[in-house]
């Protein structure tokens, strides 16, 4: 039963194939549950059946296409990717002439921990129906509205330009998600300047300086970094505060300009340290 | 036995103009705070702002970028690109909370050993109020 997006990503993503326009075609596959999905690359029109769209396909495509800059790909992007994707070409990561970029709506992500936290015990089946979501846990099912699990990152989310695609998959979406994307950042940003060192440090404390914020951004792509410790360093080692403070410090400099806010840095930190925070307060400076 | 707090500084001076105008500064026997180090660098333009997050690592507790004037930079625009820079990173010194007051931009030409004199005490006047920039231990360590 897949969804009607679901159907034409497929539908499309073969017959470019086929077609000979495109080497893979990038986008989702199922991952190890109903709430995971993994970056995949259809290569041949017969791997478009493992391709999905669900409300879960929360990861940045940008990051995974980037892997294959230089060569023909295809991918189904969301208004978010399709910023990142834009900040590519910006910076002449990416080849414009050498991708085909197909606009999907999205009228928001749904947020797993939430989904997870709503249901009893493990969570078997995950589907959308209208504005609601079923979620099937330990032999019971639960309707939720969908507005109350989706991402933070989507509220208020600005849509990509439509006219920038070669092509955009027409279903009947509303409008993506409404709601105040700044909120938290202007709360933090009212407090007093010690009570916010207070905040970060922390947070930071519990940061084991295992560069997956790094790994995951799109837009971090030199090849070696400036701020990356070798794995014995002894500030490395030590996860001394001072150099911690400093990797995220320096971090946010380098990404002043590119930050698109797609919150991969969030979603994969092990230790759920509020880097959203940071992607916003560098979009509220750009605003300004 | 606890010593009165004396702020170290770090002094990032432009060749050209600020570390001439340090050089007034001593040549004209002008008293300013020992508390000063200085690193001469060709222009305020080479200085990364990773090497002001450095500074701090490694228990700086204030930083001082100085310069040309504008529009007197050796290499014409070097110090119009240092201020731009330093415009958005003092922006997020300040939203990480490290007191803006830690860090300061400031055009010194060389015949100007009062201002930099000046710029030295008032800055080290100002940290030493502040007190230092400590980075607390984390909670598995305390």
């Amino acid at each position: 039963m897949a969804s009607l997006i679901e159907q034409q990503i497929r539908t499309r993503a073969s017959t470019l194939l086929a077609e000979g326009r495109i080497d893979g075609f990038v986008g989702y596959r199922q991952g190890s549950g109903p709430l995971r999905v993994a970056p995949f690359v259809a290569r041949a029109p017969a791997e478009v059946e493992k391709l999905v769209w669900n409300p879960v396909c929360a990861p940045n495509l940008a990051g995974a296409l980037r892997k294959y800059a230089g060569q023909r790909a295809g991918v189904a992007l969301k208004a978010c990717d399709a910023r990142s994707v834009a900040e590519l070409l910006r910076l002449h990561q990416l080849d414009r002439e050498r991708l085909y970029l197909i606009g999907v709506p999205c009228r928001g992500m749904l947020d797993p921990e939430k989904v997870t936290a709503t249901a009893a015990g493990r969570v078997t089946s995950l589907a959308e129906e209208g504005a609601d979501v079923v979620i099937g846990a330990s032999g019971e099912t639960l309707r939720q509205e969908r507005a109350g699990l989706l991402l933070a990152k989507c509220a208020g989310c600005p849509a990509a330009p439509a006219e920038w695609f070669d092509e955009t998959l027409h279903e009947d979406v509303p409008a993506p998600p409404v709601g105040d994307r700044f909120a938290a950042v202007r709360a933090l940003e009212a407090l007093e300047v010690a009570e916010r060192l207070d905040f970060w440090q922390r947070h930071f404390s519990r940061c084991t300086l295992c560069y997956a914020c790094q790994t995951v951004c799109p837009l971090c792509f030199c090849k070696e970094c400036a701020l990356t410790l070798e794995r014995d360093d002894p500030r490395r080692l030590a996860r001394e505060p001072a150099s911690v403070f400093a990797f995220h410090l320096m971090r946010a400099f380098h990404l002043a300009e590119r930050c698109t806010g797609c919150d991969e840095c969030e979603r994969v930190c092990p230790e759920d340290i509020p880097l959203s925070l940071i992607c916003r307060k560098l979009e509220l400076d750009r605003l300004e | 036995m606890s010593e009165p707090f004396e702020p170290r500084l770090l002094g990032l001076l432009c060749s050209w103009c600020a570390y001439g105008g340090a050089d007034t500064a001593g040549v004209s026997r002008l008293q300013y705070p020992p508390n000063i180090r200085i690193v001469r660098v060709m222009c305020s333009g080479r200085v990364d702002p990773l090497f002001v997050v450095r500074a701090f690592e490694q228990g700086a507790d204030g930083v001082l970028v100085a310069g040309c004037h504008p529009g007197d930079c050796h290499y014409a625009t070097g110090n119009v690109f240092a201020e731009q820079r330093f415009a958005r990173f003092a922006g997020l010194l300040d939203f990480f909370g490290i007191d803006r007051r830690r860090f300061k931009l400031a055009w010194v030409s060389a015949s100007e050993g009062a201002r930099f004199a000046a710029v030295v005490t008032e800055m080290t006047e100002e940290i030493r109020a502040l007190g230092p920039l400590k980075m607390k231990a984390p909670a598995w360590q305390a």
